[in-house]
C-alpha cells in the first residue's frame, strides 16, 4: 500500500534534486532531441507535482516528464523509452481517484495535455475526432451551436480529458441512459509500447476482426497511450425535466429509484446525495437543495415535451409514495445548471469539513441498494469514521466517501481497514469493484475477491500481448501475483535514475 | 521555509483539480507547476517539508497572473488569492522574488506629479518611436496633457488612481458624467489618494500596499460612497479589511462600490435614451468578476444604452492583463490573450466593454477595439443630449 504520510519524505526528496545531476542521461537528451527542450522537464518541481493525481495516492519520484502534440512525438518517447528499458506513465488532467496516473517506478510521465486539438467534427457520420488532452466539457461546448454533446459526463468533465475518459472507461450522471464511455468510443489511433501506431475499432458499423476497441477502452494506460479519438456525438434532445425530491431517509430515496427503473421509466440520470454531502454543496451553489433532508434524489427526462411531462410526472408520484417529503421542479435552465454543478462539484466541497477523504466506487444490483448503504453506516459508525453517500443510484454505483485528517495519528490505517469492509460488503451483495474510477492502484488488492486467479491469468495475457515488457503503467490493475514483468520493471530501475 | 501561511487555509485544498480549466496559465500549458492545485501543493512542500525553493519554484509562483478565476470554481472555498499574495510577500522579504528594479518601478505609482511626469515622457518617447514593444503598450495612445476632472458635489467620491488618471482620464470623465447624470454630486480623490497599492501587493510588497491603505483611510471623509471604475483597484480597497484586519478597515472596505455595481441599483435614475447602433462583447475582468464578483452588473447597466449585449465563450477566463504581469511574463500574457481573441472573434462584437485599464490597454495593444462601459453609456447619453 503506498502510504499517504509517506508522501510528504519522497517529495522533499525529489524538490531536492539537482538539474545538473541528471541531465547527463542519455534518455533525456533523446527526449529532448525528439520533442524541444522546454517540453521535457526534469526538475523536482515538475517530478514532484507530477506523483500525484487526485486520489490519496503517491507514486513516489516521477522521471522526466514530456509534454508532447503530436502522435509522432508520443511515439519517440516510447521508442526511447523502450531502447532504454524505461517505464512510460500516461496521463492527462490527473483527476482519477484510484491512484491509475501516479509514477511507479520513477517512469517518463506523457502529459497529453498539450495535444488538446478538436480536429474534425462528422456529423454524417456522427462523430468527432478528438486529440486525448482535449477536456470532456470542452467538446461538449464546442458541440453546442450544431445542437449535440458527448454524453459521458463524469462529475469532473469540466477538467478530465477525454484520454482519460478513455483509460478508465469513465461513467457519469448521465450515462444511465447513454452508456458509458465505452458506448461512445468508435476509432483510436493507439502508440503501442512498442512505438508503433495503430488504429483500433473503425468508423464501420461493424468493423471487422476482434473487438481490441473494447478491450483498450477502461485499460487504465495498461495497453498503450491513445493518440486521437473518434467518439460518438449525441444529438441534444429537445425537452429536458429536472426534479429534486427530498426524503426523511436514504433508504427511501433507494426505494423511490427502483421503483422508478421498475415502472419502466428511463431517466437521463438519477443522482443520490446524504444529509451530509448536501449541506456541503448547498454551501458552495446556493441552489436551492434542502438542507435538513436526510438524503435527495435529483432525476432528470430528457425526451419530446409530452413525454417528459408525463415522466416527470410518475417520478414525483413514485417519490411521494416512497415518502418523499417535497418534490421540486426545476423551473428554468439556470436553476437546473445549479443543482447539476452542485452535484458534480460535490467530491470538491469535502474540504468544507475534512482536509482529506478516501472515495470507493463500487457498484451493487439496484435491489440492494438500501441494504449494502445502511452497512456502510454501521460500518464507519464501528471505526468512529464519517462518511457520506452521494451516489449514481439509476446504475447502483456507490461512491461512499470516508472523510479524515491525514494529520490524526494511525488514521489512515482505520480508513483503509472501514473500505475494505466496504468493498467486502458491495461485492457479498452480487456487486463489482469498480463502477468508472477504475483498479488504478487502489483495488488492486481487492482483484482476487472478484476474478479467480486463471481470470486473472488470462487478463494478463491481455496485457503481455499489447505490452510484453509490462512498461506501460506498470504496476496498476492486475495485482502483483499476477502481473508479468511488472515487478521486475519497477525493480529493475536503473541505478543512476534519481530515485 | 515558513512561508507564513495559515495551516489551515493551506489544508482546505482536497487537491480534485477542478480549478485548473479556470486557470489561465493552465489553459494555456497544459502544465501542472502552471496551475493553482500545482501552486498550492508547492507552497505545502516548501512551508511544512521544508523543500527547497527553486528556480522552478519561483517560476511557479511568479508565472501566477492573480485572475483568481480558480476561487469562484474551488467547492471548497480555498483562499488562492491570500495564499499567493503571502507567498509572494515572504519570497520578496526574502529577496527570492520581486527584484530590486520592480520595486522601483512601483515607486512613482503612489507620486502623482512623479508618475504624471514620467508618463508625459514616456507619450513623447512612443510618439517618436523609443518605447520597446515587449512593454506591450502596442497602438495605445498616452496622452500628453490632461484636462483636470470637476467636482459636482459630495455625495460619493469618484476614485481616480495613479495609471488610470495618467492614462485613461477620459474613462474617469464619463464615470462622472454618468453619475452626475444620475443624480449624485461626485469629488473625485485625485492626489488626496494616489494609489491603491494593488500593483504593490500583487509584488509580495504588502508593506508598501499597508502604507497607502491607511493614507487613503485617513483621506477620504468617512461615510461617503467610495466609487471605483477600474475593477483591479476595487478589488484591492475590498479586501483593506483582510488586509489590515481592523474594523476600521472593514468598514472602509464596505463602503467601496464598482461603478458598475453602484449604478445597477441606481439605473431608473438615468435618463431614457437611444441605444447606441452597436453589438458590444463583454469582457469581464477577473477582479470583477472572480473577486468582487459583481460582473453582472456591467449587464444591468449597459444594457439599456447598446443595441446588442453578446457573451463570451470563455466562461471568464482571464485575458492575460494581470496589472503588471504583461510586463513581467509577456510571452505566457500573449498566449492567454490569444486565446481571449478567438474567443472575441467568435462573438463577432464591433466593440469590447472591458472595465479594467489594465485588460483594455492589453487587449487594446494587440488590435481590439476596447471601451469602457461608462464611456459606452457616456456616449449615449451625450447624443441624446
Amino acid at each position: 500500500m503506498y502510504r499517504y504520510a509517506k508522501l510528504k519524505n519522497r517529495v522533499t526528496r525529489t524538490l531536492g534534486i539537482d538539474a545538473a545531476e541528471v541531465e547527463s542521461d542519455p534518455f533525456v537528451a533523446e527526449l529532448v532531441d525528439a520533442l524541444s527542450p522546454d517540453r521535457v522537464k526534469q526538475d523536482g518541481a515538475h517530478r514532484a507535482l507530477l506523483s500525484h493525481d487526485a486520489s490519496v495516492f503517491d507514486g513516489g519520484n516521477s522521471g522526466p516528464v514530456v509534454f508532447p502534440e503530436t502522435t509522432e512525438e508520443v511515439a519517440a518517447v516510447t521508442r526511447a523509452a523502450a531502447t532504454h528499458g524505461r517505464n512510460v506513465v500516461p496521463r492527462g488532467a490527473g483527476t482519477g481517484l484510484a491512484g491509475g496516473a501516479i509514477p511507479l517506478g520513477v517512469p517518463v510521465v506523457v502529459a497529453v495535455t498539450r495535444m488538446n486539438e478538436i480536429h474534425e467534427i462528422d456529423t454524417d457520420n456522427g462523430i468527432a475526432w478528438v486529440g486525448p488532452g482535449v477536456v470532456n466539457l470542452d467538446l461538449t461546448k464546442h458541440l453546442a451551436p450544431i445542437g449535440y454533446h458527448f454524453a459521458p459526463d463524469p462529475s469532473s468533465q469540466q477538467v478530465c480529458t477525454i484520454g482519460g475518459n478513455v483509460a478508465n472507461n469513465s461513467g457519469g450522471p448521465h450515462c444511465l441512459a447513454y452508456g458509458v464511455t465505452n458506448a461512445h468510443i468508435v476509432a483510436m489511433e493507439v502508440v503501442l509500447p512498442s512505438g508503433d501506431v495503430v488504429m483500433l475499432g473503425g468508423l464501420d458499423a461493424e468493423p471487422a476482426g476482434y473487438d481490441l476497441r473494447g478491450a483498450f477502452v477502461g485499460s487504465e494506460g495498461t495497453l498503450g497511450i491513445t493518440t486521437k479519438i473518434a467518439v460518438r456525438i449525441t444529438k441534444n434532445r429537445p425537452e429536458v425535466r429536472t426534479l429534486l425530491l427530498s426524503f426523511e431517509s436514504v433508504t427511501d430515496a433507494a426505494n423511490t429509484v427502483s421503483g422508478i427503473i421498475a415502472a419502466g421509466i428511463v431517466p437521463a440520470a438519477l443522482e443520490v446525495m446524504d444529509q451530509r454531502i448536501t449541506v456541503a454543496v448547498e454551501n458552495y451553489v446556493n441552489a436551492g437543495y434542502p438542507r435538513d433532508a436526510a438524503a435527495v434524489l435529483l432525476a432528470e427526462v430528457d425526451g419530446l415535451a409530452d413525454g417528459v411531462d408525463l415522466d416527470a410526472d410518475r417520478i414525483a408520484e413514485i417519490g411521494r409514495a416512497n415518502g418523499a417529503t417535497a418534490v421540486k421542479l426545476a423551473g428554468s435552465d439556470t436553476e437546473r445548471a445549479l443543482l447539476w454543478k452542485g452535484r458534480k462539484t460535490a467530491f470538491g466541497a469535502i474540504a468544507q469539513l475534512a482536509p482529506d477523504y478516501y472515495l470507493h466506487d463500487t457498484v451493487v444490483p439496484r435491489s440492494k441498494l438500501a441494504e449494502v448503504l445502511t452497512k456502510t453506516y454501521e460500518i464507519a459508525d464501528r471505526y468512529d469514521l464519517t462518511i457520506m453517500n452521494v451516489f449514481h443510484a439509476g446504475d447502483g454505483n456507490l461512491h461512499p466517501l470516508i472523510l479524515f485528517d491525514a494529520r490524526d495519528e494511525g488514521v489512515l490505517e482505520k480508513v483503509h481497514a472501514a473500505g475494505g469492509e466496504i468493498i467486502t460488503a458491495s461485492l457479498d451483495a452480487g456487486g463489482v469493484l469498480s463502477g468508472e474510477h477504475g483498479i488504478g492502484v487502489e483495488k488492486q488488492k481487492f482483484m482476487d475477491r472478484m476474478f479467480s486467479s486463471d481470470d486473472l491469468d488470462h487478463q494478463n495475457r491481455l496485457r503481455q500481448a499489447f505490452d510484453p515488457g509490462c512498461r506501460t503503467n506498470p504496476g496498476k490493475v492486475i495485482p502483483t501475483g499476477h502481473s508479468c514483468a511488472d515487478i521486475q520493471s519497477l525493480r529493475s530501475v536503473p541505478k543512476e535514475v534519481w530515485a | 521555509m515558513d512561508l507564513k501561511l495559515g495551516s489551515d487555509d493551506l489544508n482546505t485544498c482536497v487537491q480534485c483539480g477542478l480549478c485548473l480549466p479556470h486557470c489561465p496559465t493552465y489553459r494555456v500549458t497544459g502544465d501542472e507547476t502552471m496551475s493553482p492545485r500545482g501552486r498550492i501543493k508547492l507552497m505545502r512542500e516548501v512551508q511544512l517539508h521544508d523543500a527547497p525553493v527553486t528556480d522552478e519554484v519561483v517560476d511557479a509562483f511568479a508565472s501566477c497572473v492573480q485572475c483568481r478565476g480558480c476561487e469562484p470554481a474551488c467547492p471548497s472555498g480555498v483562499p488562492y488569492g491570500h495564499l499567493m499574495e503571502q507567498t509572494r510577500e515572504t519570497l520578496a522579504d526574502s529577496g527570492q522574488m520581486t527584484p530590486v528594479w520592480l520595486r522601483a518601478a512601483m515607486k512613482p505609482l503612489a507620486q502623482p506629479k512623479l508618475l504624471a511626469a514620467g508618463t508625459a515622457a514616456l507619450g513623447v518617447a512612443k510618439k517618436v518611436g523609443l518605447v520597446p514593444d515587449r512593454l506591450g503598450l502596442g497602438a495605445a495612445d498616452i496622452p500628453l496633457r490632461q484636462e483636470p476632472l470637476p467636482t459636482t458635489g459630495t455625495d460619493v467620491y469618484l476614485f481616480t488612481g495613479c495609471v488610470m488618471d495618467t492614462m485613461q482620464r477620459d474613462v474617469h470623465r464619463a464615470g462622472l458624467d454618468v453619475l452626475t447624470a444620475a443624480g449624485f454630486g461626485v469629488t473625485p480623490t485625485g492626489a488626496e489618494a494616489p494609489c491603491c497599492g494593488a500593483l504593490q501587493a500583487h509584488a509580495g510588497l504588502t508593506d508598501e500596499t499597508r502604507g497607502l491603505a491607511e493614507k487613503m483611510m485617513r483621506s477620504l471623509a468617512p461615510e461617503r460612497p467610495i466609487i471605483v471604475d477600474s475593477a483591479g483597484c476595487g478589488a484591492a480597497m475590498k479586501e483593506y479589511g483582510h488586509l489590515l484586519g481592523t474594523e476600521e478597515a472593514r468598514a472602509f472596505s464596505g463602503r467601496v462600490f464598482d461603478i458598475q455595481e453602484f449604478l445597477a441599483d441606481h439605473v431608473d435614475k438615468l435618463p431614457e435614451v437611444a441605444p447606441l447602433d452597436l453589438r458590444v462583447a463583454v469582457q469581464d475582468p477577473c477582479h470583477l468578476r472572480h473577486v468582487q464578483r459583481v460582473h453582472e452588473a456591467t449587464r444591468v447597466v449597459l444594457q439599456p444604452f447598446v443595441r446588442e449585449l453578446v457573451e463570451l465563450d470563455d466562461d471568464g477566463l482571464c485575458c492575460g492583463a494581470g496589472g503588471a504581469y504583461s510586463v513581467l511574463q509577456p510571452e505566457l500574457a500573449g498566449q492567454i490573450r490569444d486565446r481571449k481573441l478567438g474567443s472575441i472573434d467568435r462573438a463577432t462584437p464591433d466593440v469590447v466593454a472591458s472595465a479594467n485599464p489594465g485588460c483594455s490597454l492589453h487587449l487594446g495593444a494587440a488590435g481590439v477595439d476596447t471601451i469602457h462601459p461608462m464611456e459606452l453609456v457616456a456616449r449615449a447619453l451625450s447624443a441624446a443630449m
